[in-house]
């Protein structure tokens, strides 16, 4: 850290702000209302979640157990390896559900990789991952680094499945945020997912698929034994 | 009701009508009119150009004057001038002296619809007009006065008149005082917009709050040759 | 680069005026971005509540921001970040260079980040010898065709798919095509190559989090993760005054922003950077460097007016709500920021000399401070600086005509005297072109209201 920079930067704040102090005094108190309203509460997160993250070009689909999960994976796959995003090279990050759930789908695939690093990550079609969590409100998949390896595979293969448990769909953002903090230090990196990657940056024409995933597909695990 | 007319140095030297008409609306609803002949300016031309000092000098003089009057409130036939009035005591900020007597003329002057609307609760003047028009929301009526729905209730019930909504009312009409002879070609191109609107609408007439727009939209219109007129507020109710 | 100048404004601004395509692409985006904002902004029913909650946050920080540096750092540097303080961007910059050149960094991949516009970071990395890729793709375009961006959000705004095309064509060689699918995935296969290579990511902030040391940048195209994932070395660029007290506070700004600068209720990705990764072999830079930059922005911290400059959040909804804006676009402003903001920003930060027409190229409509989340009172800025401006170096005749105009007007005789004059003079001197040229002028009238008044 530059010393002399510092000071002399927290110096002139001080300096500065001390200048102003006659001036805020004349300043008529401006009535910043603080009151923010209530949340509505949500019946049901699931279907809040799959209506917000459809709204924004992601795909929902409710499975309930490891069978119907796998039967999921086998439908999305088996269906993309037939347009040419080929779906023949998956990755999966090192949540070790993935690799159980994908010996079960009996997929036909050139190559499985565990959490490929950043120099293998880029010949894979299709990356999956879980989700740590998810926002019902705005269809969003939250992504926590220090639970899981799947910051390049929820990133950079160009087709992402994310399979998330029903029971951490939160209804807000704001709750969401308060859950990350609890009781722990925040990790390194937590990543907010709403739906594919996106532009307008050409006369405003949106194109979905730009430098992160032009698909997204996020698998909720409703378990059979919660409603 | 007892009101002074603030008239405005541009109404005073360039729009006299617009202050004819208003003396004879708020006499048509029951006001005693009373007009004093020292009033100049406002000093929003000073205070938008940055000539603070002046403009508070010009300002002093408003307030000397108009703490003087016994009348209930003092009313202007433009929301650009009130909203300067409504300025001032940010302009007196920390002057023990001025501050509160700005604070006090502040309080007490309002722009015409408002008057009508808010204070006497008067949405009919008895004014009737034939055609159809429309109105161009003013920018410091609108955005500093807050006047949005007090023209238009005033308008619609002004027998005879088709009242339309003009595309993008709310919309700048370029004028921003020195800005637009400072910025003439950028004045102008904000202005064909507007103009674009008002000849999509198909009106007579094009109303607004304050004669400054009216210049503008009007001294445009007519290089164009179109036979839409403009007119104030105030001439539109007063006229029977 | 070819950049113009804030000095050169009126120039700029015709010569902007008589580009038929530029202004269809402006009335085209700053339409639909002005829709989607209104749109998006009464879906909330409290939003403005919003907007004074995020105000008083913004006012909070300003305020005490010496503090809240102070704490962003501790945190920060617990967590395993290293802090750098910039005074002026030719600091902000030596600083990034010699940190990649420390590294031997050859490849570097940037993000969106206006502040390093500000500080022109790329031409000193060049001058220094590395090879900077601009990312996000609007930047690339304007990168590639050697343009500074013309909007805060989308910085290409001022291009049409076939210019694109033909930049692509003549820089990176593909085969003309009209198709934005097939552009957007010629950028995307060329600049995977880059960030696969890259040695140094470097990137913005949008929120740095005092209490827990996280910077927050947000994107829809995915870019900003790969750029602050793959590198070994992720510096962050910062003005001091992105600072904001708590991660709570996040949620706020979380639903002004998107819905203000697209109307998205979110965008794609948030991307919340707490520190350095915990285990070497985790996933992730082995660095992170955020550097923090005053470049002026102290300074406007001395008179409430200016400084609730610093609240802004860059959303750029006041660029799609300015009428002036919407006629001429970003590169007349000839400054990074252009628009409301930018008329306001870009005299504080560059010298009222260097930018002394921005402040005057507003009608004052108040537009701007209709549409900004947190507030921002733009035409008493404007008003602020205008008065400074007149008081430092307005033009010597301005200042006399505006003493004479208040003597008349302060005197009753005087003010009559001149209306008279007025009337006679305006048949023999010539009405100011700049008002004739295309409009009508009322004449004087012969009578004045006051004359009558009197005849009553």
């Amino acid at each position: 850290m530059n010393n002399e920079a510092r000071q002399e930067i927290l110096s002139s704040i001080r300096t500065h702000l001390a200048a102003s102090a006659p001036f805020d005094a004349r300043e008529s108190p401006v009535n910043h209302a603080v009151v923010l309203s209530a949340q509505p509460v949500a019946s049901n997160l699931i279907d809040l979640f799959k209506e917000n993250l459809e709204a924004v070009d992601g795909h929902c689909i409710v499975a309930h157990g490891d069978a119907e999960i796998a039967e999921a994976l086998t439908q999305i796959i088996s269906a993309l390896q037939k347009t040419k995003l080929r779906a023949q090279r998956i990755a999966i990050s090192d949540a070790p559900e993935l690799e159980r759930l994908m010996y079960m789908t009996d997929l036909e695939i050139e190559e499985l990789g565990i959490a490929p690093n950043a120099s293998d990550i880029f010949r894979f079609d299709v990356g999956i991952t879980t989700g740590q969590a998810a926002i019902a409100e705005t269809g969003t998949l939250v992504l926590d680094s220090a639970h899981e390896r799947h910051r390049l595979v929820s990133l950079v293969p160009p087709v992402h499945i994310a399979i998330v448990d029903a029971s951490t769909i939160y209804a807000t953002v704001g709750e969401t945020l308060s859950m990350l903090k609890i009781g722990k230090e925040l990790s390194p990196a937590v990543t907010f997912i709403t739906g594919p990657s996106r532009t307008a940056d050409i006369e405003l024409t949106l194109t979905i698929g730009v430098h992160g995933p032009q698909e997204l597909y996020v698998i909720i695990n409703q378990s059979p034994r919660c409603t | 009701m007892k009101v002074s007319l603030f008239v405005t140095c541009l109404v005073d030297q360039l729009w006299t009508s617009i202050g004819v008409s208003s003396v004879e609306v708020l006499r048509r609803v029951g006001c005693e009119v009373e007009f004093d002949r020292r009033q100049t300016c406002c000093a929003q031309p000073a205070y938008n150009t940055g000539y603070l000092k002046e403009a508070r000098q010009v300002a002093q003089r408003f307030i000397s004057i108009f703490e003087e009057s016994k009348a209930d409130a003092i009313v202007s036939p433009s929301g650009s001038c009130t909203a300067m009035v409504h300025h001032y005591p940010q302009l007196f900020a920390g002057d023990n002296e001025w501050l509160p007597r700005a604070r006090a003329v502040a309080a007490k002057t309002h722009e015409l619809s408002s008057f009508l609307i808010r204070v006497l609760k008067v949405e009919d003047v008895g004014a009737s007009w034939e055609g159809r028009l429309t109105w161009h929301d003013a920018c410091h009526g609108l955005r500093d006065l807050n006047l949005k729905s007090e023209p238009r209730t005033l308008i619609r019930n002004v027998r005879g008149a088709e009242f339309v909504e003009l595309e993008h009312a709310d919309a700048c009409c370029g004028f921003g005082g020195t800005f637009s002879v400072k910025y003439p070609e950028i004045s102008l191109a904000i202005l064909d917009q507007k103009i674009d609107a008002i000849e999509r609408a198909g009106v007579n007439a094009v109303v607004s709050g304050d004669a400054s727009c009216l210049m503008q939209i009007g001294g445009r219109l007519s290089r164009k040759g179109s036979k839409v007129r403009v007119m104030h507020l105030a001439e539109l109710l007063g006229h029977r | 680069m070819n950049h113009l100048s804030s000095e050169t404004f009126r120039e700029n601004a015709r010569a902007a005026l008589a580009d038929v395509h530029l202004r269809g692409a402006l009335k085209n985006a700053t339409s639909l971005f002005g829709e989607r904002r209104r749109v998006a902004a009464a879906s909330l029913p409290n939003w403005e509540d919003l907007r004074s909650e995020a105000r008083a946050i913004k006012d909070e920080v300003l305020s005490h921001l010496d503090k809240y540096l102070e704490e962003f750092v501790r945190t920060a540097e617990s967590r395993g970040a290293k802090i750098h303080w910039a005074r002026d961007a030719a600091e902000a910059n030596t600083i990034i260079c010699r940190l990649s050149a420390e590294r031997k960094a050859s490849v570097i991949v940037k993000s969106k980040s206006m502040t390093t516009e500000e500080t022109h970071l790329n031409t000193a990395l060049e001058a220094a010898g590395m090879q900077v890729v601009e990312t996000d793709l609007g930047e690339y375009i304007i990168q590639l065709a050697d343009e500074p961006p013309s909007h805060i959000i989308a910085p290409a705004i001022h291009k049409t798919r076939g210019q694109v095309a033909e930049l692509f064509t003549s820089e990176l060689g593909t085969p003309p095509t009209d198709d934005i699918a097939q552009l957007t995935s010629t950028a995307r296969a060329t600049l995977r190559d880059r960030f696969a290579a890259a040695d140094v990511g470097i990137s913005g902030v949008n929120f740095a989090i005092a209490e827990t040391g996280t910077i927050v940048i947000v994107e829809n195209e995915g870019n900003i993760r790969l750029t602050t994932s793959l590198p070994r070395l992720h510096i962050a660029v910062m003005g001091i005054e992105k600072v904001i007290p708590r991660f709570a506070d996040l949620d706020v700004f979380l639903k002004l922003l998107p819905r203000s600068g697209t109307g998205q209720r979110l965008t794609t990705y948030q991307s919340f950077i707490t520190g350095t990764k915990r285990h070497a072999t985790d996933e992730g830079p082995e660095e992170l460097h955020i550097l923090l930059l005053d470049n002026g922005r102290s300074r406007m911290l001395a008179h409430p007016v200016t400084r609730q400059s610093l609240a802004c959040i860059r959303c750029g909804a006041c660029l799609n709500a300015c009428p002036v804006y919407q006629q001429i676009g970003g590169h007349a402003y000839g400054s990074v920021y252009p628009g409301p903001i930018g008329a306001v920003i870009t005299p504080q930060l560059m010298g009222l000399e260097k930018a002394s027409q921005l402040p005057y190229a507003s009608s004052l409509c108040g537009a701007c401070r209709e549409v900004c989340p947190v507030k921002i009172d733009i035409p008493r800025l404007l008003l602020h600086l205008r008065g400074e401006i007149s008081e430092r170096k307005g033009s010597a005749r301005e200042r006399l005509a505006f003493k004479l105009w208040a003597r008349v007007m302060m005197s009753p005789v005087l003010y009559k005297m001149s209306s008279v004059a007025g009337r006679v003079l305006q048949r023999v001197v010539p009405i100011s072109k700049a008002w004739t040229s295309g409009r009508d002028l009322r004449p004087i009238e012969p009578r004045s209201f006051h004359e009558l008044w009197s005849d009553e």
